[in-house]
């Protein structure tokens, strides 16, 4: 049974979120769907299977209900949770390949992100230097420990992909043809709740969100569903399933929203200095006056321990 | 589908059911800080962690705290440590340790930069390893007390299999035993998941499905398939160490004490019987099984174990058979006639209890520390080189660099080590050490063991036991050792290593009790 289920956001580590984080709502949306964006990108890049990056971004979803997300860069967390998961897989990553692939995607040379493709190549944009390289280990290495031990050491993800295919089965709707493109559709919603602001995959367990991505690959296609409440037998009661579907259906049209809000965020990998600015410009402050000060202290310290 | 169950077989509406029998909630909070405990004293240390016994301020109860240590932090978090509390997070069985919960000790000083937090994982604190037990002079297993543990190891190592988990590293060291009459299964460093259906009841398990590393399971554990160097192998590798369990139990010590992998095969030849096409189908193909000739014999397994009684002599020729394709499974192991005969298996609570035996408790770390071999590689874990290609890409990054190819297939004799020559009789009970990849690496002994190469994790109790072999070297053989033991200058070196532990035993008073 504990194959099959997740640990859970608590109501408390919800409110926090809301509560204590430095972040207007609208940015922190921004900041966790561009950040899971860009662990998928990542994922990609690294030619990971699907279940690697999906667990890192579960992993990553976790971390901060516990941590705000301004404590680190949001590159370097989602590398982080990148370099746990694939270690624990069959396919580790070495920091080497996870560094290279992130100074691509955040250098102004990759189109993620970007409204504007950028055009040419230019690999001197994304040269990673020996110390750039060693300052990133550090950086992973040390966040690494910061997410297992938030964490409590719970990295175990269960997906909800291949309950799905079971489902499906059960619903009679694998196959090929027309069945096939519904299969498809449930884990394209599926990989999409990955990304969606509500932080659906840790506040739902995977049965319900695979019931849910059913339900709306069927009405996307028009496909004839049993008359009866048949999410029941998938244990989702209706108003879970309806909270589901309206947050699957959603991601899309919120981040559309955003773009238009915040031009900047066509502008390539949203960071933490673009957030700040963000800030700024609406009279907002993020931290105290002192916190400055002492990073660039750390960065030294680091920057000394890795000679 | 398109039809609703209007009543469950419990006789309520299928919603009341669901709500029933709902999934559980399960939630997350962070790790517990080492200050949850009140430290009681170093239970005892080894190269791969020390092993604390702690109260939890909490639940009052008692539990060994074992630290992880950080050997190589140019990768993080030893992937081992990683993999083996994911596994055991995932475990929930009454013979199989739990992990309880993960403590964090933060440095004292907010000024060390450099010092890292240190973690500890907790778990409950049992009195006994059946290895140590066993070294007990005063301690003799009745058969029923033998059926019981025995039918606790079985019924423990039959859920990992059902869930898919291979062990990799049984033996008696790795088995936990309380006063309560409780055995656990511990120690998860080498257990991996496997590819494949479950054993099923009454079935044999036949050809594995995929290629696994052989470089697992202590040498005098290790069954003649992953000698030979079988890499699909399958859940038959740990029913083997079962059966080694179970006659070390009978007899007190263990059964197939090898000095090397040649040694052991000879062994394990003397005890079956040498291999042939009837006894062991393929085994002349099997990679270590090529230019191999042994000279025929009919095995002595029956003359060796008479005392023990048909039953306990049919049982061990099913767990130890050497034909890995038909051997025994743990499911139908379990209901071996051995169990249904006079004497039965005792209840746990009817078991004496013994004053608690750890090797650790008895110190004998010391000399186990000096040696600290090349570990468990990454790669008997499964980032090692032959883990499957997994590894594209990765070994040139320095993770796992003893585990690189070079490795492979070529540990047979060139790396022995040296301990065994100018011994007597084998010792009394220097159990194979830790994990027995350690003594293949390709190392000279005599250096400082220090590198990427060491995964720097053993979980049980008693985590790095090569050391009891090591008390059988000639003694100059580890002086020349650099920082790592300090410590042990301060000991006598001039007494001989088995007087010196012999004595240092009577000191730790090891009073036994009925």
């Amino acid at each position: 049974m504990a194959h099959l289920v997740n640990p859970l956001a608590t109501p408390a580590q919800l409110y926090n979120l809301k509560s204590s984080s430095q972040l207007p709502d609208d940015l922190q949306e921004v900041v966790f769907t561009t950040t899971q964006c860009l662990t998928q990108a990542a994922g990609l890049l690294l030619e990971l299977p699907q279940s690697t990056t999906a667990q890192a971004s579960v992993l990553l979803a976790r971390y901060w209900l516990v941590d705000s997300p301004m404590m680190h860069e949001f590159s370097d967390v989602s590398a982080a949770a990148l370099f746990i998961v694939s270690k624990m897989g069959p396919l580790p990553q070495s920091a080497r390949d996870i560094a290279n692939v992130y100074a691509y995607l955040l250098s102004s040379q990759s189109p993620l992100l970007r409204a504007e493709k950028p055009t040419g190549d230019n690999p001197a944009e994304y040269y990673l230097s020996e110390s750039d390289y060693y300052a990133f280990q550090n950086r992973i290495l040390a966040l690494e420990a910061r997410i297992l031990y938030a964490l409590s050491f719970n990295t175990h993800v269960s997906l909800p992909h291949p309950l799905a295919i079971t489902y499906l089965q059960t619903l009679d709707f694998l196959g090929l043809g027309d069945k096939k493109d519904i299969s498809a559709r449930v884990m394209q919603h599926l990989n999409t709740a990955l990304l969606s602001p509500q932080m659906l995959y840790v506040t739902h367990q995977p049965h319900a969100l695979a019931t849910a991505a059913i339900y709306c690959a069927a009405r996307d296609f028009g496909a004839k569903m049993p008359e009866s409440a048949w999410w029941e037998v998938f244990d989702v009661d209706r108003e879970e399933l309806g909270f589901l579907v309206v947050g699957l259906m959603s991601v899309d049209n919120i981040m559309r929203k955003r773009r238009e809000d915040m031009p900047w965020m066509n502008e390539g990998a949203v960071t933490r200095s673009k957030v700040e600015a963000e800030m700024k410009q609406r009279g907002l402050r993020v931290g105290n006056g002192t916190k400055r000060g002492n990073d660039e202290e750390d960065e030294v310290m680091r920057m000394m321990d890795s000679r | 589908m398109d039809r609703v169950l209007e009543r469950t077989p419990e006789g309520t509406s299928p919603r009341t059911f669901a709500l029933n029998h709902q999934r559980p909630k399960r939630t997350y909070a962070g790790c517990s800080r080492i200050a949850d405990y009140e430290l009681l004293g170093k239970l005892g240390e080894g190269t791969f962690g020390e092993v604390h016994r702690a109260r939890s301020r909490k639940s009052g109860s008692i539990v060994a705290l074992k630290k992880i240590i950080m050997h190589h932090e140019k990768d993080g978090f030893p992937i081992t440590a990683l993999r083996e509390i994911k596994l055991l997070k995932l475990l929930s069985h009454e013979n199989v340790l739990r992990l309880e919960d993960m403590a964090v000790e933060h440095p004292t000083k907010a000024t060390d930069k450099r010092k890292k937090p240190i973690m500890y994982m907790v778990m409950p604190y049992m009195d006994h390893d059946l290895s140590g037990l066993l070294e007990n002079p005063s301690v003799h297993f009745k058969e029923g007390q033998i059926k019981c543990y025995l039918l606790q190891l079985l019924r423990g190592l039959s859920y990992l299999h059902d869930k898919n988990i291979l062990h990799r590293d049984m033996k008696a060291a790795n088995i936990l035993i309380n006063n309560q009459g409780l055995l656990q299964i511990a120690d998860f460093g080498l257990a991996r998941h496997y590819e494949g259906p479950p054993p099923v009841r009454g079935q044999n398990r036949g050809e594995g499905r995929r290629d696994y590393t052989s470089l697992v399971v202590t040498r005098w554990y290790r069954p003649p398939e992953l000698l030979l160097q079988l890499k699909q192998y399958t859940t038959a590798v740990d029913v083997w160490g079962v059966g080694c369990i179970f006659a070390e139990m009978i007899v007190g010590k263990p059964i197939l004490a090898g000095e090397s992998d040649t040694h052991q095969l000879e062994l394990i030849w003397d005890l079956m019987g040498s291999p042939t096409e009837e006894n062991m189908p393929g085994w002349k193909l099997l990679p270590g099984g090529q230019g191999l000739t042994p000279r025929p014999r009919t095995g002595n397994l029956q003359n060796r174990f008479r005392d023990a009684g048909t039953g306990a002599i049919s049982l061990l020729r099913e767990l130890l058979r050497l034909d890995w394709k038909t051997r025994i499974n743990a499911v139908d192991a379990l209901e071996h006639p051995f169990f249904q005969m006079q004497p039965l298996p005792m209840k746990p609570h009817e078991i004496p209890t013994y004053e608690e035996s750890h090797e650790l408790d008895r110190r004998k770390f010391h000399d186990r520390k000096a040696n600290l071999p090349p570990a468990p590689k990454g790669g008997t874990v499964g980032i090692g080189p032959d883990a499957n290609g997994a590894t594209a890409g990765f070994n040139s990054d320095g993770y796992v660099r003893n585990g690189g190819a070079p490795n492979n297939g070529r540990f047979r004799d060139d790396r022995r080590p040296p301990w065994p020559r100018d011994r007597g009789p084998p010792p009394s009970r220097p159990p194979p050490g830790a994990r027995d990849d350690m003594d293949r690496a390709p190392r000279p002994r005599g250096l400082p063991p220090r590198g990427g190469d060491i995964d720097t994790y053993i979980p049980s109790y008693r985590g790095e036991d090569d050391g009891r072999r090591r008390d059988d070297r000639p003694r100059d053989d580890r002086r020349p050792r650099p920082p790592r033991d300090e410590y042990r200058r301060t000991r006598s070196r001039s007494r001989s290593p088995g007087l010196d532990r012999r004595d240092r035993e009577r000191e730790r008073v090891e009073v036994y009790r009925r």
